[in-house]
């Protein structure tokens, strides 16, 4: 693998830092979020609000160059920043995120808001392990929550392969925790 | 350069390459692996430096931080589509491939040993500099109407020379280049622009690894990078690996989707019409760049109006400034054009006498030697690309 392909697991880290940078919330505010940010900062959509043309160029040129999006999640995305962030309309008030929330799932949101789920799936080997079979090879030792809780905060490289897993040093202690928990508990499912 | 100030910037520049690399490693704790922290960019950067965005890494001076005749490094600006690569000099390849009969494949060195080395001033500015100041917004970098430009000496190789080297087939008629700047995902599509032969083979087309007489910056393109003089900033493509000869306009994303403006003039707002054309020369441009806005001036004495102006193809023919919002305009002094440097700016003076103390403002507009005048407002355009409207910086002058 090319040494820039390494370069991908930093989209997890990418939240670092940017905790605070928030869109509007609304219909498909966190999937834009999520998908906006992997390349460039919030603040690139919230100074420059376009008509509902011109951000359907601009996303498919951002699927261009690479952001890894559905044809289904552009729609989502174009929707809402086109009902938000348009110049040629009054943004409508805040309200829930319903595309997000379709999933009530907390710890689904959980993984979502802290851009796990980037390289990591719960059956399938993505950039980095199956939390599956992350949850197999800790299984039965002792201290393993805490250690695999660490390791999410701290990142590493070499357990699973070249690819290096990025620091998530603004991922709480308290819901790094929860994390470890769940991905442990899919040992047995 | 001289044989000797050769070597010697060859082993400095092999040199900063080995020492940097483990420093860099301790400080990228949260960058990507095998690229260089923001931080450290910014570092060796002037305070006045001003950044837009952290991802990508883009920042630029305001118009009197550019008053030089050439733009020292840390006052040239900063605009990158992905990431700042971390690459050894002393393994770096140049390769040129494509519609050539002899494939070539060149260490920074050889292209020194072998081909003849340039030292030439050359205009670099994005092609979104100034877009600011444009209503409505376009979407892109804010660069400031004076941001997103400047004019540095480059050393290197003539581009002319090594297709020369290689040899063109028939229907050789544009060339790509290509260079190591990682994206952050593994989809991230590669920033990969062409240039049409006639530029290519422009005696200002550089393959540089100098900048002002140091080894290229680390975000200026370190070790190796294209220079396509008067040309929107992103043909120069910095960390250049690859060259390849090609019949046609490169194919991407990067030449079909961005980088284009509309053939004819559009209503403001609109989107982008389907015969755009490539963004390729910059259009007659001049900043003010002293005094600096705002500035006071201690008593009526005369007050030194400087600037500089530039054009991506031709030459400068004259600047004009206006000391009563445009209804009167008088003649500055412009400096005379340099044969060996024909893309470098041009220094322009003007010396205003004031009235009375008070608030007096100067306006800069330049026209090439082909009857292209600066407006007042360029024509809007979905991508904000070119602005080169009139400059106006107002004073005070105290009694």
């Amino acid at each position: 693998m090319r040494e820039w392909l390494f370069a991908a697991l930093f989209l997890a880290g990418n939240a670092l830092g940017q905790q605070d940078e928030k869109l509007i919330s609304g219909p498909g505010s966190t999937l834009t979020e999520t998908k906006c940010r992997i390349c460039h900062e919030l603040q690139h959509i919230k100074r420059t609000p376009l008509s509902r043309g011109e951000r359907a160029d601009n996303l498919k040129n951002m699927k261009e160059r690479g952001t890894p999006m559905t044809d289904a999640e552009q729609a989502v995305i174009l929707d809402y920043l086109s009902a938000y962030y348009n110049r040629e309309k009054p943004a409508p008030d805040p309200s829930p995120d319903t595309v997000a929330s379709a999933s009530d799932d907390p710890m689904e949101k959980l993984l979502g808001a802290n851009g796990c789920t980037a390289c990591h799936h719960v059956d399938k080997k993505v950039l980095g392990p199956a939390f599956r079979e992350v949850a197999k090879r800790y299984a039965g030792q002792a201290g393993a929550a805490e250690r695999l809780a660490a390791k999410m905060r701290a990142g590493g490289q070499g357990a699973w392969g070249t690819v290096p897993m990025p620091p998530n040093a603004a991922l709480s202690e308290a819901d790094a925790k929860k994390l470890a928990g769940w991905v442990l508990g899919l040992a047995g499912n | 350069m001289s044989d000797r100030s050769r070597r010697d910037f060859m082993k400095a520049a092999a040199g900063a390459g080995a020492l940097t690399l483990p420093l860099t490693k301790a400080l990228a704790q949260t960058e990507p692996p095998n690229t260089i922290p923001n931080d450290v960019i910014k570092g060796e950067k002037a305070k006045s430096m001003q950044w837009h965005s952290e991802r990508p890494l883009t920042g630029s001076v305001p118009a009197h931080e550019h008053d030089f005749d050439v733009t020292p490094n840390d006052r040239m600006f900063v605009r990158n589509n992905l990431t700042t690569p971390v690459i050894d000099i002393n393994t770096h390849r140049l390769t040129l491939k494509g519609l050539v009969d002899k494939e070539l494949s060149l260490s920074v060195f050889d292209l020194a040993k072998e081909f003849r080395t340039v030292s030439m001033q050359g205009m670099l500015e994005c092609a979104g500099s100034g877009r600011s100041a444009y209503q409505p917004r376009a979407s892109g970098t804010p660069w400031l109407e004076t941001g997103g430009m400047g004019c540095p000496v480059w050393g290197g190789v003539r581009l002319a020379d090594l297709l020369k080297a290689a040899g063109l087939k028939p229907g050789a008629a544009h060339v790509a280049g290509q260079g190591g700047d990682p994206g952050l995902v593994p989809t991230a599509a590669p920033v990969i622009r062409s240039i049409p032969m006639r530029k290519a083979m422009d005696e200002g087309t550089l393959v540089a690894w100098a900048m002002n007489g140091s080894p290229l910056p680390w975000v200026h393109g370190y070790p190796l990078r294209l220079v396509v003089p008067g040309w929107v900033g992103s043909a120069s493509t910095k960390w250049l690996h690859t060259l390849t000869v090609l019949d046609a306009p490169f194919k991407g994303t990067y030449m079909d989707s961005s980088y284009r403006v509309p053939r004819h003039p559009i209503e403001p707002g609109t989107k982008m019409p389907p015969d755009a054309v490539s963004a390729e020369a910059w259009p007659i441009k001049s900043i003010i760049t002293s005094p600096a806005p705002n500035a006071h001036v201690k008593g009526t004495g005369p007050i030194l109006v400087r600037g500089r102006a530039w054009v991506g193809e031709g030459a400068v023919e004259r600047v004009e400034i206006s000391s009563d919002e445009g209804r009167t305009w008088q003649r500055a002094e412009l400096a005379p054009r340099p044969p060996l440097h024909p893309y470098a700016w041009r220094t322009f003076t003007y010396e205003h006498r004031p009235q009375r103390p008070g608030y007096v403002s100067f306006v800069s507009r330049a026209w090439d030697d082909r009857g292209n005048p600066q407006p007042a407002l360029p024509y809007w355009n979905p991508l904000g690309y070119f602005w080169n409207g009139w400059h106006r910086v107002g004073v005070v002058v105290d009694a």
